[in-house]
């Protein structure tokens, strides 16, 4: 156990000594919410959809911390995969290094959704606090999953952060109160997340179901992200 | 420690037989797909190459570049999955890749407790392993610079460090000395023959003719073939 804290620690020290990490983990929250409580309004009514007001910045806080956790699930099995599996061929074993590696997601993700929550605090207000950070939270972990499953099958940094950005414009595009809200649109993986936000930021409660939903996906997303490392640090011996 | 193969061969060469050995491979075959379907084809790299290294022996793998070295090396420790063919190793296992394998972010000190941790050392020993290293290899003052700070060589001086922390029996190294200077060139000989000597069995990539005398045998890679030269 205190293997995997202690390589943890290690793994996110890794991410927060990086000056460009530091500075994004400010900048895009700030820009988002910034943006989402302006503009999005209009460019959500030329899509469609309906998102404006509170409820457009709430959305925003929860695209930021998608954003940036995607690109951080990206960069920790892209940028360390060989350095981790040969750690793990020392003696640590895959299934620590994974253990130690979900730790430092899980920190990295509620460190990107505090701080996103803070921006929309400090910015916009949001009425239901709590509900927010839990939604906001599950975008991130969401992302962590879908941007180590893209680092665990592409290893160059630019068509890899290509793919999880690509993934993320369609899936914040056809969210609710923005272009999309039948068919392929419900399938998206932020979907009743950002339904959550939305009701967060207007002041408004949500269903049980809604949030055994997002909870369940969430999960989903970390037992991705604990795959897509398992498949970078795991021993091939044939 | 034994890993069975996907398909073993059954006959041992004479170049598999060791008195008391630490590694034996035996007709292990690896190729990679090239391509995309249906024009996708593999290319054969390691074609029934067996070897042997023995407790207490410096053994050498030579051949040209794209012989495929570093490729038997990675399939030996783990890295890559072999194809067919069977690889038994004894003991522990230390390996120092060809490229520095770290993480650019932190310093050589917490490279050192990181891997102390994945091989099982006590702090007692986990300190003295690392102080005598960095003295050996000559860069203590560096120990508290991060990866990103070092020079290709001290770069390289950490990865073989780090490979001979927890004193493995069984020791591949694959060009271990590139962007070493001539003195921490010499001194690493003079650091794996006195290994050697104690008892480790050490197989290392080598390019040079000249380090052939350094060296107790040496097999030779060949179109994916391996023989004793």
């Amino acid at each position: 156990m205190t293997e995997i804290a202690l390589g943890s620690a290690d793994f996110l020290r890794e991410h927060l000594r990086a000056r460009l990490t530091l500075a994004m983990l400010v900048a895009i929250p700030a820009l988002f919410v910034l943006v989402s409580s302006s503009v999005l309004g209009e460019f959500a009514a030329a899509l469609g959809g309906s998102a404006a007001g509170d409820s457009a910045s709430a959305l925003g806080a929860g695209w930021a911390a998608a954003f940036l956790a995607g690109a951080l699930g990206f960069f920790q099995v892209s940028s360390s995969r060989d350095a981790d599996r040969r750690l793990a061929l020392a003696g640590m074993g895959a299934a620590r290094v994974v253990a130690a590696r979900i730790a430092a997601s899980v920190v990295l993700g509620v460190l990107i959704s505090a701080v996103a929550f803070l921006t929309l605090v400090l910015t916009a207000g949001v009425a239901h606090g709590a509900h927010a950070f839990a939604a906001i939270l599950a975008f991130a972990l969401i992302y962590i999953g879908i941007g180590t499953l893209v680092g665990s099958v592409i290893s160059e940094p630019l068509e890899g952060s290509l793919t999880v950005a690509f993934i993320f414009l369609i899936d914040a595009f056809s969210g609710p109160g923005m272009s999309g809200s039948g068919g392929a649109a419900q399938l998206m993986p932020t979907r009743k997340a950002a339904d959550l936000l939305i009701a967060a930021g207007a002041g408004e409660g949500s269903p049980g179901g809604d949030w055994l939903a997002v909870g369940l996906t969430a999960l989903g997303a970390l037992l991705l992200a604990a795959l897509a490392f398992w498949l970078s640090a795991r021993p091939r011996t044939g | 420690m034994a890993d069975e193969a996907p398909a073993e061969t059954s006959t041992l060469g004479s170049a598999t037989r060791s008195a008391d050995p630490v590694l034996r491979v035996e007709g292990v075959e690896k190729g990679f797909h090239r391509g995309i379907p249906p024009w996708r084809r593999r290319v054969a790299v390691l074609a029934d190459v067996s070897l042997a290294v023995g407790r207490g022996e410096l053994v050498g793998l030579v051949g040209e570049n794209g012989s495929g070295k570093s490729t038997l090396m990675k399939v030996v420790v783990g890295l890559l999955e072999r194809d067919a063919g069977r690889i038994e190793r004894h003991g522990r296992l230390g390996y120092c890749p060809q490229a520095p394998l770290l993480w650019e972010k932190l310093t050589v000190a917490e490279h050192f407790e990181l891997f102390a941790r994945a091989y099982d050392l006590d702090a007692r020993r986990a300190g003295s392993a690392t102080a005598d290293l960095l003295s050996e290899l000559q860069f203590e003052r560096y120990r508290d610079y991060r990866i990103e700070d070092l020079s290709g060589g001290t770069r390289q001086k950490l990865n073989l460090a780090l490979a001979l922390m927890h004193e493995p029996e069984l020791l591949l190294l694959d060009e271990p000395y590139s962007g070493f200077d001539w003195e921490t060139y010499l001194r690493f000989w003079e650091m794996s023959e006195r290994r050697r000597d104690e008892g480790m069995g050490i197989l290392i990539v080598s390019h040079f003719l000249s380090e052939r005398e350094r060296l107790d045998r040496v097999y030779e890679l060949r179109d994916g073939r391996c023989e004793e030269a």
